[in-house]
């Protein structure tokens, strides 16, 4: 099912470069605009943006086809990593991205036929968000978002005008809580492991991101500080999940989450009251009329980075509708539709023009809601007067810990990581 | 002559005849098993894996002491599982067996008792933490009855609720086979044993268990196989926080350790074989299905 | 008729309560399918309304279910089919004793026994060396199949075992072929037995998850599909669908029952024995 359109296209696009010669003659975008209806690209990702209303717009917008397949998280990194030949466009986080890129199954792309490149937000360019900001702790995004040129493998620390993903979304995340049960103020990360939340509270399991919400943890507990969380050593590993196990095996942990889903579902019915937690999941429990506060903490928030990558196997007509897509998706229609669900777009300003002024003031100014806020599927989500958890986007991403992380020891850490879950 | 020849022309017949699934198990099973027991060698990085011929992957592995709980755990659920299906499925197919008269009824009753299982077994997952749950159905009926003054937390997330999920889930893999046998128990012997004076309890121990004896031992080796091999269900019920062997096999390959799981994976098989192996003794398949 | 046994009132308890057991989570599914539009996939209920069963037959945010659906059921058509087909031959193959015959037999215990996730990693592994594409009509299919052909063969073996082997000799003495024999004599006997195989590969296809988990591509069965989804928020969408599953269950098992009772009171009155040998 999957080589059979392959070949047509590829012969179509034999035949488009046959027709090049002509086309500096002719008017060709006709042919063109004909052949690209029938591409078809295939894009994979956890559930979080491989939205159908996203894949529906570009039908309407582009013309061609977007095949979403929604996976969970293990299998994202493992399909980018092992099966090249079942996607065109990958959506993954820039941790991931750090994992995957040496296969060489994804190809750099050329920031000059990104139209809005030079808008996106510095922290994917330089790592600033505003030129005196500190680049936080961790896989930075522009640590891995530039390659040395076309084909290049290894990471450049400047823009280099070839990029590994085009950002799309990103966020600041910190524990959610639920004040209704927890009836106190909640300040720091250690709360996480506050026998007061014993069988109450949970973690997530992903190693790349659950190892980064405990370092914050260790820290706030004043148990160690590391030179470089973002880059732990084995010693370092060993402590920080030797203080978890202790906890686990106390019976603090009521349990972990993997999928989005759950860690709704254990908030939602009240399983657990603190936890760490995703934007949209507290937007979800807040929907379902159960209280819950994406709470901001005086440590700071553990950061995140999503982005697209393309698949090396594209070319020809295939690989100019991807950049279309690309193109179109920094022009603000899908910034504005994931900004309502919680989360930032790459290039705001764009976004901006699909926002309301009331929609652009709550979710990025942090103002003050003057009429309903809805998510993008129509659901209010907010009544007036309520304001953004965390506050506006300079106050939250300006307030940056660490990003998630791969470290030089990953492969340590995710045996002993292992280890921790069945300890 | 004449009887190589029949004997040659029988087992050229027997080959065709088992060529197809001879096929798909050399190619789907026996394949993949000499794979996974060549990768458990290999090497690997973040992302790949490269031929080798080392064995680091078995020395972490059998190094570290959270590999022996592991395996503890693997066995703990098997054989907590084993001994509660064994006694419900041997009741239940009991009553179907020699309680439950025609063909049609038990037909029926066996097609009521699979109903459940059509529905995805992810979305039955997502179900217990309704029903289980501290604000689940379980816990309102023991409070509003009275039963407890708080709700009961080991109900769910437990190895409580793991092994109440095994029961749910394989059961009917016991009650078939044991069904199976004791319907063609001869009921004259029962009669007989009846008519000396046994007690139906006495029957039944005497009787109907030695009887039996091969429909338990394929439900037995039914559900530790299935027990053992299970991940999803470890996952789900324990909120990730017990492992057995399964669930190391697939946080391995979520990692992309592929090597680190294959080397997992030889060594649950050949605990599976060995369990099976030994049950095998007891019981000649072939003879009693 | 003797009349019922107090151990009769007992055991039926038992069983009632078993059936209660078994039906616990798809009452719960049942329950909060009914949820009302502002609900979520745990309790309390947020008021009782149909608004999930429409929302099943509208696009998701996430994932595609009934692609996925049919899809699925094409696979456990194609296992169904295979499952039959090889498991008939096998239980023919196996009536003989041949070269192999016993090898061939403990490799099949073992297909039966072996945990699923190693066959799709091993598949997997497999497909990935070869640099082929895994797809789930293909590596799907197989891994799938070394799941139910044990149980179809097992089954086959049971019912081969009890085949009273003079209806064959009876054709053969009058002349028809071996092929003519299995076509019109074996073939018609056992085959109340392969609806129990098919039903069986249908079954086992159609929810498997770990077998198909690495094998299955870049396109999603139902049950990946289902896992993807909670990767977002799901809704009580999903126990729609699982509540429609069991209704549908019960139609088909209904009408099932409903066609053999038939069959059975006119061959009853027809004074036939035939069928006898379904157990």
């Amino acid at each position: 099912m999957t080589t059979i359109p392959r070949i047509r296209y590829s012969r179509r696009s034999v035949l488009k470069s046959g027709l090049a010669a002509a086309a500096a003659t002719l008017p060709a975008p006709m042919v063109w605009s004909q052949a690209i209806k029938d591409v078809t690209l295939r894009q994979f990702g956890t559930g979080v943006s491989n939205l159908n209303e996203v894949a529906q717009k570009v039908k309407e917008d582009l013309g061609f086809t977007l095949q979403m397949t929604a996976l969970d998280s293990d299998s994202v990194t493992q399909r980018a990593a092992t099966q090249p030949n079942s996607f065109d466009i990958a959506d993954i986080e820039y941790w991931i991205c750090k994992k995957v890129w040496p296969t060489g199954n994804l190809q750099a792309m050329d920031t000059s036929k990104i139209e809005n490149y030079d808008k996106i937000v510095g922290i994917f360019r330089d790592g600033k968000l505003t030129p005196d900001s500190v680049i936080a702790q961790g896989t930075a995004p522009h640590s891995v978002g530039f390659v040395d040129g076309p084909g290049g493998t290894e990471f450049v620390n400047e823009e280099s005008g070839w990029m590994t993903l085009i950002p799309t979304i990103y966020n600041a995340d910190t524990l959610g809580i639920r004040p209704d049960l927890i009836n106190r103020p909640i300040n720091n990360w250690s709360e996480l492991l506050n026998p007061e939340f014993k069988g109450k509270a949970s973690i997530l399991d992903i190693a790349s991101i659950g190892i980064m919400d405990m370092s914050m943890v260790v820290e706030s507990l004043g148990e160690y500080t590391y030179p470089d969380k973002g880059n732990m050593t084995r010693d370092e590993i060993d402590l920080t999940l030797g203080i978890f196990t202790e906890a686990k095996q106390n019976g603090q942990f009521r349990a972990f989450w993997k999928t989005f889903d759950e860690s709704v579902n254990l908030m939602a019915s009240g399983e657990v009251v603190i936890q760490s937690m995703w934007s949209p999941a507290i937007t979800a429990v807040r929907a379902r009329g159960i209280p819950c506060v994406y709470q901001p903490l005086e440590e700071g928030y553990r950061s995140w980075g999503g982005g697209i990558g393309l698949s090396k196997s594209l070319s020809g007509i295939e690989l100019d509708a991807a950049y279309e897509y690309i193109n179109w998706y920094l022009s603000g229609w899908v910034g504005g539709f994931l900004m309502r669900q919680g989360y930032y777009s790459a290039v705001p300003e764009t976004s901006k023009l699909f926002m309301t002024d009331d929609e652009w003031g709550f979710w990025f100014e942090g103002k003050p809601a003057q009429g309903d806020i809805t998510n993008p599927f129509g659901q209010v989500m907010e009544q007036a007067g309520a304001v953004r958890d965390g506050g506006s986007f300079y106050e939250r991403m300006g307030n940056v810990a660490c990003w998630n992380a791969v470290m030089d020891e990953n492969q340590y850490m995710v045996r002993k990581w292992n280890e921790f879950i069945a300890a | 002559m004449q009887r190589t020849a029949n004997k040659l022309s029988a087992d050229l017949s027997g080959w065709l005849l088992s060529a197809p699934i001879a096929l798909v198990l050399a190619v789907f099973l026996l394949a993949p098993i000499a794979m996974i027991v060549i990768v458990s060698f290999w090497g690997a990085t973040e992302y790949s894996i490269y031929p080798d011929f080392q064995f680091e992957n078995y020395e972490f592995l059998l190094g570290s002491s959270v590999t022996y709980r592991v395996f503890l755990n693997t066995f703990k659920y098997a054989a907590a599982t084993w001994a509660i299906t064994l006694v419900v499925g041997f009741i239940v197919a009991y009553f179907l067996a020699f309680h439950v008269r025609s063909l049609k009824w038990q037909v029926a009753l066996f097609l009521l008792c699979t109903i459940p299982f059509w529905t995805s077994n992810i979305i039955r997952m997502i179900s217990w933490i309704p029903f289980l749950g501290r604000n689940g159905l379980a816990n309102s009926l023991l409070l509003s009855t009275g039963v407890v003054d708080e709700p009961v937390e080991w109900l769910l997330f437990s190895d409580f609720s793991v092994i109440l999920a095994f029961v749910h889930l394989y059961t009917l893999f016991m009650i078939v086979p044991i069904f199976n046998t004791m319907i063609r128990i001869d009921k004259s012997l029962i009669e007989a044993a009846v008519d000396a004076g046994a007690s139906g309890l006495q029957t039944v121990w005497h009787v109907v268990i030695p009887l039996a004896k091969p429909g338990i031992m394929i439900g037995t080796i039914f559900v530790v196989t299935l027990v053992m091999g299970d991940f999803i269900t470890v996952r789900f019920m324990s909120g990730s926080q017990s492992a057995n062997m399964g669930r190391m096999i697939q946080n391995d390959i979520g990692l992309l350790q592929y090597p680190s799981a294959s080397a997992t994976a030889v060594i649950l098989l050949v605990t599976v074989l060995l369990v099976i192996g030994i049950l095998l003794r007891f019981v000649d398949i072939r003879s009693e299905l | 008729m003797e009349p019922r046994s107090r151990s009769f009132y007992i055991l039926a308890a038992f069983f009632a309560v078993f059936i209660a057991f078994l039906y616990g989570p798809t009452v719960v599914i049942g329950v909060l399918s009914f949820q009302g539009a502002g609900g979520g996939l745990t309790f309390p209920m947020r008021g009782v309304s149909l608004h999930w069963f429409h929302e099943l037959f509208e696009q998701q945010a996430v994932g595609d279910i009934w692609a996925s659906f049919r899809r699925s059921f094409l696979l456990g058509l194609l296992v169904m089919v295979a499952t039959v087909v090889i498991s008939v031959m096998g239980g023919l193959a196996f009536r003989n004793r041949f070269v192999g015959s016993t090898v061939l037999f403990y490799v099949v215990i073992v297909s039966l026994i072996i945990p699923s996730i190693l066959v799709s990693l091993g598949v997997g592994l497999i497909w990935s060396r070869a640099g082929l594409d895994v797809h789930w009509s293909t590596s799907g299919l197989g891994a799938q199949l070394t799941w139910t052909l044990p149980f179809g063969l097992l089954i086959m073996l049971a019912v081969f075992n009890r085949f009273d082997p003079s209806y064959e000799e009876a054709a053969r003495d009058q002349g028809a072929s071996s092929w003519q024999t299995i076509r019109h004599v074996v073939l018609p006997i056992i085959a109340p037995s392969l609806i129990g195989v098919a039903l069986f590969g249908f079954t086992l296809s159609y929810d498997e998850f770990a077998r198909t988990l690495l094998t299955s591509g870049s396109q999603n069965t139902l049950p990946l599909e289902i896992f993807g989804m909670t990767t977002n928020v799901t809704t009580p969408v999903l126990y729609a669908l699982g509540t429609l599953t069991t209704g549908f269950s019960f139609l088909v098992i209904g009408l099932f029952l409903f066609v053999v009772w038939l069959v059975d009171d006119k061959r009853r009155k027809s004074g036939s024995d035939a069928g006898k040998g379904m157990a």
